[in-house]
């Protein structure tokens, strides 16, 4: 493949539109998202489309202003629900017997409408007060559940803390970054005011907070016996922060001197664990864990495994991806069964065992976030960026998901973090705008003799504000019997998004090799397929060819296969970065994900001397530029990001002024410890504003600018050079 | 029968030594025809007037290390003693070169059989007084409790913590459900280690998870990481992570100088709050005393060796958790009584008792004290922890309430200073020398064996025994230990030849309060007596109040160690032997019979030990039995004496007052009496007195005199109480009030039903009771002690 002759997506993510034109009702793209919406018609269809069918749910996708979804409390009825397949009523229901019953549109069963429900039809058989019905209209809605949908009173929002204080977490800064920043969002925590909250920090002996209201000041209570952890108190571990405010303050205060001559190296987490789980388990809520070190005492400690280069390209190069001891997979089914969400920070500048420690967030519907070599001066905006939003992002409690279909299809694997109860229920502890599921789809029936398929998502949650609902998004699509059509029906981000799962699930059991030849195999296959369709007209080139909708595909496959959990073999990625990058891609939307695999790239230096401040920075990040070591001019100035770090290249001959403006006089100087601040000049302020306008217009991770000169090795190796994706030494070659 | 009246003003004088015998039997069998055994009951540490503090180190005798005392034989002029016990002639040592006829040292007066040396710190190598190490008070508070009772012992902890001297160092321990050790020197907040109280622990886990383990902390397991991927200290060379001696480091975490954490302590107090765990209806609360003390153990297993250390425990209830316990959670199953230990249903009892021996054990080898005052309605199990207690030489009160006087001025008397000061001492050890043909059985009272053989030791065993050497954790001046002797000699045999002299040694080294290593050197000697030519100088050396409370002691004892053993039958049989072999009279004569006044008060003590609360245990619960025993092993001989047989004093117009009879007829409508049964102090007012003070005529200017009389019994019983540890349970009452019943159950009576109508006279009172009177008791005992045997 000539990558240099592939096109390139330099409007990122552009979200087909046909389906939408097709069905005005279907809830937003932005919640589902299906890899083609032809539907095929056949089994022997479907096996020549090569490409991944199924759909990528994001269910709490925020809607952007004005386009709020709607919120229906069906207080007298009931929710109207199919008798027979628990389809939620929505807009491709259809009503008959004038207006007595109606028909589910998924399994055909006519219902009855109940007599609360009921309404007259007009002339052309619509319901006569459609306008008032937002769930016969709107292909997303939010019923507010009655109480046969609780197994409890709703829980209050919890947010508990397991905070590793071993001498690294002191010496970091770690710790005092992320109390001042959790203190900072005391005020924005959802749910006041019955938020609840609480803490644990840990070394080699665990120490829990009595943090009862009536105190002046926590209490710190050690304990030291790790093989039977127990709780040293009753209650007031977990405490309502209103009332309790005071003291969480003075504890997050205390926090960092508190440890300031901790000598101790040991990290007793998966004790810690246990501890904070007999804490939580009576309510459940989101649990982060800091970790700064491999957990080395307890249960769950864990060992420096070998990452030997001997064994890549062998059976038992993935053994290094998955976790080793079964503690932590356990662990997390015991977290999510009592509605517990993990997220791990991880801090550590040596090898942590991600692989293992992310099993927690895996399974529990949670994330990963990994700041390796943490330093506060370097590092602290991004921790705090990054917490403060996981703290204040409005937050889904103890949730379940369901895809529903109809017959004919079914989704048959799902693929994100989650825990899947039965077959097809996916047990989400806490779920926000910042996740996203794939779920693969195949044909039940060799022949769909329908010539609509309809999709119903159906998320069950508890909202902050205590309330028990029922986030509902429908779909309809097309059955197609024509291959052409299905790939003009095809969306490339789903596909992609569909295809990165299910990479880096076979990479934690297979060699990172045959993950990314399945990926590229599937992509050749598909295009040959596709040729063959056109044979006749394209027969003397021999060039690919592809449609419209997949012209970018073999690109973000080949970036896919250069992806930080993919690419290269021993040397190219360090084994925790790979496996945090896995778990991070797992979850994301397809926004993100195809900006982290194709990034922005734009050139600053005009802009930065010239900008006027009328110009809208929108424009420069407009202008993104290939990938390609020849979109960079020795001149100039670039802006790399992927939504989650920044790189700015600076060109060997850019102006010194330019340089000397923003970095200030040390701009000889070695670049890894230079971090760029706002400065007193017109420069620095123009680059600043542009930085934020790329910050705010993905504001779910905050890019660290990492500064990188032009022929300076091997950082901008490292840094650029290896991950310009059209170019072939761009990340390792396959 | 005379009332009881003991006059001698100081009866120990500088020895501190009593014996039951002044003068010896010659033989065992002799001895043995005495009835009542030698023993010695002594105050090692008494304090005296005349007592010298030597500033220079003992000279020992080269063979059997005993101290020169005033019995040595000593040759001015060779400058040589010989010791009184191994006859070994010792030189004097340069320094002494001095001494003559005329300048004899202090060790060598005949008025000072006792003597005190105070012994610099040995460990120091330039023997510069070295500081005296500070004691440790271990204060472990139950939390299980409601919350007023609770705010008596926090304000009793806080008045404690105020008195103690700047330099003691204080720890404290709080536990209900769970135990928490407090870490005092912690600035930031209050932070506690905190341990499962179902879980028992040894010394090394305490301390491992204490962070004080011998290790410095937990080695690193297999696998973590010492130079992964990057930059990393190089393996092994990183910083120990909890060993150091940093300011955070080691023992001083949890323990402070007084001075530094009264602050800390009291505001931790005010926040300390009642158990938080929730207690099941029909459940008694968890309650881990068992894992408390030994985590406490544990504690202070990492002090410095021979660091003086005291864990006061303050406990309001029984333990239910883990080992230790002493009942179940369920309340419908009672605290253990008498009847269940006697017939063996007392499931916790044994497993329990075991645990506080070890506990105890380890104490001993710590040399560390271990105190507990209980109050609570119910038993805390006192009876299964009298072995900790009594091994570390411990004190213990038992009260109804922590806001009771008997706690509440008790407790403050062990921190008070000067004259009041009971002069809690440290680190005790008591050896004794004594002369061939004389063996050491052991000892009852506050002290450990330390299992030191010996030609002195006696094959048979009475307490504490199998040693020539105990260990006395704690003791204070009136500690008390009585010392059973027994005699080696055969009747043939006179290997001492003419010499007519025992002598007895007793070296006490201890810590004093105020951390000084003191060294009290006790020599006594009695005579040898051959009995075979009459028994005058027996009789004139016998000790009857002395002798009463060893049968006390020696009865106590055997109620405990031997199964079915019938107190009231030995103690009768006993005293009819006595009787048979001193008294005079004809044979089969009961008429004839009279007793030289020397034994005459004896009956008197035996008939009210036989119905005393240590022989009628019955009456008691286990734990106030273990409690009564503990004092009567451990006090001196007076006060002993007052537990069995109670004061009374009588105080009418016209007249001083006056000792009264222990009789029902001392009951009179127009006196007051006050008892003093050591345990308790009451004022009883016959009922004209009540009636007229019910007037309140003792307002009235012209009856002064009422008022005055009114009032002597209390300035008397102040007296009494001021002096006492434990505090005594203060009662006043008046004739025929509910109260009432602490006076009569110890009197006399004399006038029972069966009786009544005789002794019906001038307002006495007649008390409800089958026990036999004083008058039948004598005449019993006269009958079967002339029956020819
Ligand atoms: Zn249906
Ligand atoms: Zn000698």
């Amino acid at each position: 493949i000539d990558t240099a002759a592939l096109p390139r997506p330099l409007d990122g993510d552009v979200e087909p539109k046909s389906l939408a034109e097709m069905y005005p009702m279907n809830c937003s793209s932005r919640s589902l998202r299906l890899t083609t919406s032809g539907i095929p018609s056949s089994m022997s269809l479907a096996s020549r489309w090569h490409l991944p069918l199924g759909a990528i749910v994001c269910p709490l996708a925020e809607s952007p202003a004005g386009e709020e979804v709607p919120i229906v409390n069906f207080v007298t009825t009931g929710i109207i629900r199919c008798k027979r397949c628990r389809t939620y009523v929505n807009p491709f229901v259809s009503f008959t017997d004038n207006g007595r019953k109606w028909k589910c549109n998924i399994c055909s069963l006519l219902n009855d409408v109940p007599g609360d429900y009921f309404a007259h039809m007009d002339a052309s058989g619509r319901r006569v007060d459609l306008d008032q019905r937002p769930e016969l209209t709107q292909g997303t809605i939010e019923f507010i559940a009655p109480a046969e949908y609780m197994v409890r009173p709703p829980m209050p929002p919890l947010y508990f803390f397991l905070i590793d204080v071993s001498i690294s977490a002191v010496k970091s800064g770690m710790l005092e970054v992320m109390a001042q920043t959790i203190k900072s969002c005391l005020d924005s925590l959802p749910g006041y005011p019955r938020t609840q909250i609480g803490f644990i920090t840990y070394d080699s002996t665990i120490h829990f907070y009595n943090m009862k209201s009536s105190l002046m000041q926590p209490q710190m209570m050690v304990v030291s016996d790790l093989d039977d952890v127990f709780i040293p108190l009753p209650d007031d571990l977990l405490v309502n922060l209103s009332e309790s405010r005071n003291v969480v303050e003075a504890f997050l205060d205390s926090l960092p001197s508190m440890f300031q001559d901790n000598m101790n190296v040991e990290s007793a987490l998966g004790s810690a664990l246990k501890a904070a789980f007999t804490v939580m388990r009576q309510l459940g809520g989101k649990l982060l864990i800091f970790q700064n070190t491999l957990p080395s005492l307890g249960v769950g400690r864990l060992r420096l495994r070998g990452e030997d280069i001997r064994v890549y390209g062998t059976d038992k190069e993935h053994a290094s991806r998955v976790p080793e001891d079964p503690f932590y997979k356990q662990m997390a089914a015991d977290l999510t069964k009592y509605q517990i969400a993990v997220n791990i920070y991880a801090f550590s500048d040596k090898y942590t065992d991600i692989a293992s420690l992310g099993t927690l967030a895996k399974y529990t519907g949670g994330q990963v976030y990994y700041y390796p070599s943490f330093q506060s001066s370097i590092h602290k905006d991004k921790l705090r960026h990054e917490l403060t939003r996981d703290l204040t992002r409005e937050t889904a409690w103890e949730a379940v998901m369901r895809i529903r279909c109809s017959k004919g299809v079914r989704f048959v694997s799902y693929h994100g973090n989650f825990m899947l109860r039965s077959t097809d229920l996916l047990a989400l502890p806490a779920v926000d705008c910042d996740k996203a599921y794939a779920a693969q789809l195949s044909l039940e029936e060799s022949l769909l003799t329908t010539q609509t398929v309809y999709f119903q998502v159906a998320l069950l949650y508890t909202s902050s504000s205590g309330e028990r609902r029922i986030r509902v998004h429908t779909a309809a699509a097309p059955v197609v019997a024509d291959l052409g059509e299905m790939y003009r029906l095809a969306d490339t981000g789903a596909i992609i998004s569909l295809f990165s799962r299910l990479a880096i699930e076979k990479s934690l059991s297979h060699k990172l090799e045959d993950a990314r030849n399945t990926i590229q195999l599937r992509i050749v296959k598909a295009l040959r397929e596709y040729r063959n369709l056109y044979a006749v007209q394209h027969r003397l080139s021999g060039k690919m060819i592809y449609p419209e909708s997949l012209k970018f595909l073999p690109l973000y496959g080949l970036a896919l296969c250069k992806s930080i959990p993919l690419r290269g073999g021993y040397a190219d990625a360090q084994i925790d970065e790979r496996c945090a990058a896995g778990y991070t891609m797992m979850a994301l939307p397809v926004k993100k994900l195809l900006k982290l695999l194709y990034p922005n790239l734009v050139r600053v230096d005009d802009s930065v001397v010239n900008l006027s401040p009328q110009t809208d920075e929108s424009d420069i990040i407009r202008k993104r530029l290939p990938l390609t070591a020849e979109s960079l001019d020795t001149r100039g100035l670039y802006i790399f990001d992927d939504g989650f770090r920044f790189i700015i290249w600076f060109g060997r001959s850019i102006s010194p002024d330019i340089v000397r403006n923003l970095v200030g006089e040390d701009f000889t100087g070695d670049f890894s410890k230079v971090s760029l601040s706002p400065r007193d000049n017109e420069m620095s302020r123009k680059l600043m504003k542009i930085l934020n306008k790329f910050r705010k217009s993905d504001p779910s991770y905050y890019q660290l600018c990492h500064l990188v000169r032009q022929g300076e090795q091997p950082r901008e190796g490292f840094f650029l050079l290896g991950n310009l994706v059209d170019d072939q030494n761009g990340g390792a070659n396959s | 029968m005379a009332a009881p009246e003991l006059a001698q003003t100081d009866p120990e004088g500088i020895e501190g030594v009593r014996m039951t015998w002044l003068n010896w039997p010659r033989s065992k069998v002799e001895a043995s025809k005495c009835v009542i055994p030698i023993a010695a009951s002594i105050q090692p540490i008494r304090p005296h007037v005349d007592l010298q503090i030597l500033p220079y180190p003992p000279l020992r005798c080269k063979t059997c290390s005993a101290v020169l005392n005033p019995f040595c034989r000593v040759d001015f002029t060779a400058l040589i003693w010989i010791c009184p016990f191994c006859f070994q002639r010792n030189h004097f040592p340069q320094h002494y070169s001095s001494i003559s006829q005329t300048n004899v040292p202090a060790e060598l007066y005949p008025n000072f059989p006792s003597i005190e040396y105070s012994i610099p710190n040995y460990q120091n190598p330039q023997n510069y007084p070295a500081v005296a190490p500070s004691p440790i008070y271990l204060f472990v508070l139950d939390t299980c409790m409601i919350e007023e009772e609770l705010e008596f012992a926090k304000s009793a902890l806080k008045r404690a913590i105020g008195m103690l001297p700047d330099n003691a160092m204080v720890g404290f321990i709080s536990y209900g459900t769970q135990v928490q050790v407090h870490e005092l020197g912690f600035s930031e907040m209050s932070k506690v280690y905190v341990f499962r109280g179902s879980k028992e622990l040894s010394r090394d886990q305490v301390l491992e998870q204490l962070g004080l383990g011998v290790s410095g902390g937990r080695r690193a397991g297999p696998g973590i990481q010492k130079g992964g991927a990057g930059p990393s200290p190089t393996a092994g060379a990183g910083p120990s992570p909890t060993a150091g001696a940093g300011p955070n480091m080691g023992i001083n975490r949890f323990l402070l100088p007084a001075s530094e954490c009264e602050y800390t302590l009291n505001s931790l107090l005010d926040e300390l709050a009642t158990d938080q765990w929730p207690v099941a209806p029909g459940n008694r609360a968890l309650r881990c005393t068992g894992v408390a003390l030994s985590v406490a153990a544990g504690l202070l297993g990492a002090s410095t060796a021979g660091t003086g250390a005291r864990i006061i425990a303050l406990v309001g209830g029984p333990c239910t958790e883990g080992p230790g316990a002493i009942v179940s959670k369920d309340l419908s199953d009672p605290v253990r009584s008498h009847k269940d230990l006697d017939k063996d249903a007392a499931p916790f009892f044994k497993k329990a008792v075991h645990f506080y021996d070890e506990l105890g054990k380890q104490l001993v080898s710590q040399g560390h004290v271990l105190d507990v005052f209980a109050s609570a309605l119910d038993q805390v199990g006192i009876a299964e922890m009298k072995v900790a207690i009594e091994k570390t030489g411990g004190l213990v009160v038992l009260a109804e309430s922590f806001g009771h006087s008997v706690f509440k001025d008790s407790f403050k008397r062990i921190f008070e200073d000067g004259e009041q000061s009971l002069g809690l001492s440290f680190n005790g050890t008591l050896e004794i020398n004594c002369s061939k043909d004389i063996k050491v059985q052991g000892i009852i009272g506050p002290c450990t064996s330390l299992e030191k053989k010996g030609p002195a030791v006696a094959n048979t065993v009475i307490g504490q025994g199998n040693t020539t050497a105990w260990k006395m954790c704690g003791l204070d001046k009136n500690s008390c230990l009585t010392v059973f002797f027994d005699v080696s000699s055969s009747e043939k045999s006179d290997p001492a030849g003419s010499n007519p002299l025992l002598y007895i040694q007793f070296l006490t080294s201890y810590q004093s309060p105020d951390g000084q290593m003191r060294l009290r050197v006790t020599t006594v000697t009695r005579r040898w007596v051959d009995s075979t030519l009459g028994n005058e100088d027996l009789i004139q050396g016998f000790d009857q109040e002395v002798a009463a409370v060893v049968m006390a002691r020696l009865a106590s004892y055997k109620m405990e160690m031997e199964e079915g053993f019938d107190a009231t039958r030995w103690l009768d049989r006993n005293l009819i032997r006595l009787c048979s072999k001193f008294g005079d009279y004809r044979k089969d004569d009961p008429a004839s019979f009279t007793l030289n006044p020397c034994f005459s008060l004896f009956p008197q003590f035996m008939f009210n030990l036989r119905r005393s609360q240590f022989v009628q245990v019955f009456n008691n619960s286990p734990d106030e039995t273990a409690y009564f025993r503990i004092l009567l092993n451990r006090e001196t001989i007076s006060n002993a004496a007052v537990m069995i047989q109670p004061s009374l004093i009588s105080y009418a117009f016209n007249s001083l007052p006056a000792p009264a009879l222990l009789d029902v007829q001392s009951i009179a409508a127009d006196r007051i009496l006050l008892l003093d049964s050591y345990f308790s102090v009451v004022i009883f007012h016959g009922m004209t007195i009540a009636q007229w003070r019910n007037m309140g005529y003792q307002n009235q200017p012209e009856h002064q005199g009422f008022a005055l009389l009114l009032q002597a019994p209390h300035d008397d019983a102040q007296l009494i109480i001021r002096d006492r540890f434990p505090v005594p349970r203060l009662v006043v009452c008046d004739q025929h009030g509910s109260q009432a019943r602490f006076l009569l159950a110890k009197l006399n009576p004399s006038a029972t039903y069966s009786n009544a109508h005789e002794m019906m006279n001038s307002g006495s009172d007649v008390i409800f009771t089958d026990d036999v009177s004083l008058q039948v008791f004598i005449d019993h005992l006269q009958r079967l002690a002339v029956q020819a045997s």
